[in-house]
């Protein structure tokens, strides 16, 4: 992996850590998401984060490394849940790092529509009136 | 007159998310003829095999050993298969 760029996958939620910005870096981005409280009039109490490892990790190195290069950026450090993230709680974190400010943002709106729509990682709603989950896939209620 | 004799081969495909919730299981069993079924055939027999998973299909892809591969990629039979499909992080 590039020394620009780091992926994790935690168990829970992620935590709010600190990157320190590189020299360079005119713009520091964070972007975190949070679980929703409902969906669809439906009262949620967490969302379920599935990956598929070791492929979920290589998809997202490879894609922070398209992006990176695409936008010209100085660093994109990707922290995203899998296991159980009460609403209210951050499942998925973006740290952009670049020159100027419209660079990095237009990164992070790339980098996450592409997450969305590409990398093996899947949440399954978990509502507050059933104890089961039942699978609603596209439109669950995750922050990104 | 000969007869062609077709070896088969039962695969395991991993489910996840959405259609592990509609499939009600984690993972499916597929017949495969190595080096004959491709991944679409493969896609077709799960939609065969679980009826709830079919209108996800025609979105979903097959990764082979953790890598996505096109349609026409042909199963060697011993290779680690999962449902892509339905995705949706963040």
């Amino acid at each position: 992996m590039s020394a620009g760029i780091s992926v994790r996958l935690v168990e829970g939620p992620v935590n709010g850590d600190v990157v320190d910005a590189p020299r360079g870096a005119g713009a520091a981005l964070v972007f975190e998401g949070r679980v929703r409280p409902n969906e669809g009039g439906r009262l949620l109490e967490a969302l379920g984060y599935e990956a598929y490892s070791p492929m979920t990790e290589r998809q997202l190195e490879q894609l922070a490394a398209a992006v990176l290069e695409e936008h010209g950026l100085i660093g994109l450090h990707v922290d995203h849940s899998v296991g159980r993230v009460p609403i209210g709680a951050m499942s998925f974190r973006l740290v952009v790092h670049s020159a100027h400010r419209k660079s990095g943002l237009a990164a992070m709106d790339a980098f996450i529509d592409r997450m969305k729509r590409d990398v093996a990682l899947w949440k399954v709603p978990v509502y507050a009136d059933v104890s089961a989950s039942h699978g609603v896939g596209k439109g669950a209620a995750g922050g990104g | 007159m000969t007869r062609e004799t077709r070896t088969t081969v039962r695969m395991e495909v991993l489910l996840f998310g959405p259609q592990a919730a509609l499939a009600k299981v984690r993972a499916l069993s597929i017949e495969v003829v190595p080096g004959e079924t491709t991944c679409a055939d493969a896609l077709r027999e799960l939609g065969e095999a679980c009826e709830f998973l079919r209108d996800s299909l025609p979105a979903s892809r097959l990764a082979v050993n953790h890598a996505l591969v096109d349609a026409d990629v042909v199963l060697r039979g011993d290779e680690a298969l999962a449902l892509i499909g339905m995705v949706g992080g963040g």
